[in-house]
């Protein structure tokens, strides 16, 4: 017994130095240009989306200039839907519902040139490394592995562009390096003239319906006196290791004028949103674990709201952070 | 390290800081790496406390429980010479091989409970975490877990939304677009999910 404590102390002591922390490597400079470059290069190119046994090709637009950023994503095989994000609004366009749906983003242009910030924190929760060059898209690209330190997040397989550092392929890696989504690009011109032309929806939206949801600028100071007034507040007690806020937005939704408030937590890499919504009778919630890709959402019917958990995280992570989600009564 | 260094990492652990004093966090972290190894520390105690394990500490229990079984190998001979005049002998592999479909009958139960328990607006089961977790503990052990692994399925379930509910559905849909905006390391591809909703071949 008292070997199996001294050894018990002995692992206690190794665990608090078991991580190893990467400098700002030539990987991590890396991987924040790759994250600069698709803000600020102009470029046009296919890429393919697969999760499962779905495949889809993409056409990307990107373009930036003094106004800001406007990218243009339009779906090439199915139904032909589109995508259009300028610096603060984006607009969703699904012609086989025919609907339109707008959307004010005022935190988005704080991210991911945010999290360009935040890398260094990630370090301790990742092992970052280089690997060897290979070629996507007919162009020659640096590999870069992204190997979490717990199951609580993903991993990655990135080919970033030699010459601009644009990101050219991305696979998601669950446990056991089994890959639940890999997005590349077959195609892609760089540095090119973006033509307002080519950023304009090819669908016209005379026909559908336009939804748009109108976000509310946060006022924390007078969000936490409502609540503490009331005298509950939802605080989420458990993260994976590093995780911490770094975003906070509250939406008020067009159709009925409920209003959802969206934390976002993020260790650096990995990102996951806790939504609060009110509740209204007779609406119908997910209860339970629901999965898209590699994106997991977790959601709880509570008293008054509708929580919900989504990230690009595994599964055990939203429900994980859901369940901690816990009132507190001040 | 300052007592006011420990306390803002201490803050961040519990998620309590915001604008200038979460950047003086950042800072810190960025330039002293002991500042990393005390906010680790700080958050494995913070898990521990709440009952939470990390994967480090589950290879710890994992370890443990290693060593209990090893420690029922090499009891002292005095021992086992009473126990020899007191109880029916058996091999001490018997036991092991008893314990370990004991535990893992509890795991099948505990999967077959989670899965019964589970909403009808999902369609792919999942394991619960306790009997995930436990499986894993168990496979590092080399005990084989058949109930338990029958019911691990991949994660990918193709491009929608694993619900019956076309309300829950469009709820979800939105909730994806805005997380979209803080997608992390592959930003530049987060939103290919919403074009190619429920389509692609």
């Amino acid at each position: 017994m008292h070997n199996l404590i001294k050894f018990y102390l002995v692992l206690c002591l190794g665990l608090s130095s078991a991580y190893s922390y990467a400098e700002d490597s030539e990987a991590i400079v890396l991987l924040k240009k790759m994250g600069l470059a698709a803000k600020k290069l102009n470029y046009d190119g296919v890429f393919t989306y697969q999760t499962g046994a779905k495949l889809q090709a993409i056409r990307i637009i990107h373009k930036n200039n003094k106004k800001g950023e406007v990218e243009r994503l339009l779906s090439l095989n199915g139904a032909a839907r589109e995508l259009v994000r300028t610096n603060d609004i984006v607009t969703c366009i699904f012609p086989e519902g025919k609907q339109v749906n707008v959307d004010r983003r005022p935190l988005g242009r704080g991210f991911p040139s945010d999290l360009l910030s935040r890398l260094g924190s990630a370090t301790p929760y990742y092992d970052i490394s280089l690997g060897d060059v290979a070629r996507v898209a007919d162009r020659s690209a640096k590999k870069l592995l992204v190997t979490p330190s717990d199951n609580y997040r993903y991993g990655y397989h990135l080919w970033v562009d030699e010459d601009t550092d644009l990101l050219l392929q991305s696979n998601l890696l669950a446990d056991g390096g089994v890959v639940l989504e890999r997005f590349a690009f077959s195609s892609i011109e760089l540095g090119v003239e973006i033509p307002d032309s080519s950023l304009q929806p090819q669908i016209r939206g005379q026909e559908l319906t336009w939804v748009r949801n109108k976000t509310e600028p946060v006022n924390k100071l007078k969000n936490k006196k409502e609540a503490l007034k009331k005298g509950l507040v939802w605080e989420v007690d458990w993260l994976p290791l590093g995780f911490t806020l770094v975003a906070e937005q509250s939406r008020r939704k067009s159709q009925d004028g409920t209003l959802v408030e969206q934390r976002v937590y993020s260790d650096g890499l990995s990102s996951l949103s806790v939504f609060i919504e009110k509740r209204n009778q007779g609406h119908r919630h997910l209860e339970g674990i629901s999965t898209m890709g590699a994106i997991n959402a977790f959601g709880m019917i509570a008293p008054i709201h509708f929580l919900t958990v989504v990230g690009q995280v595994p599964a055990r992570t939203v429900e994980k952070v859901g369940h901690s989600i816990k009132l507190v009564n001040y | 390290m300052t007592t006011d260094e420990n306390e803002l990492l201490s803050a961040l652990v519990d998620g309590e800081l915001r604008g200038r004093e979460l950047d003086k966090a950042m800072a810190l972290l960025g330039k002293d790496p002991s500042a990393k190894d005390r906010l680790q520390r700080y958050q494995i105690s913070r898990d521990a406390f709440h009952g939470y394990g990390t994967k480090q500490q589950a290879r710890a229990t994992q370890k443990i429980s290693a060593a209990i079984l090893l420690e029922a190998r090499h009891k002292p001979a005095n021992i086992k010479a009473v126990e020899k005049t007191n109880v029916i002998s058996l091999p001490i592999r018997f036991w092991q091989q008893t314990l370990s479909l004991a535990v893992a009958a509890s795991i099948g139960a505990l999967a077959v409970v989670g899965v019964m328990t589970q909403p009808n607006t999902q369609l792919v089961p999942m394991m619960p975490i306790a009997a995930m977790e436990s499986t894993q503990v168990l496979e590092s052990l080399g005990t084989t877990v058949v109930a338990s692994k029958a019911v691990v399925l991949p994660l990918n379930s193709g491009n929608r939304w694993t619900v019956e509910e076309q309300e829950i559905e469009d709820r979800l849909n939105i909730y994806l677009v805005d997380h979209n905006e803080y997608a992390g390391v592959s930003d530049i591809f987060s939103n290919a999910r919403v074009v190619s909703y429920e389509s692609g071949q």
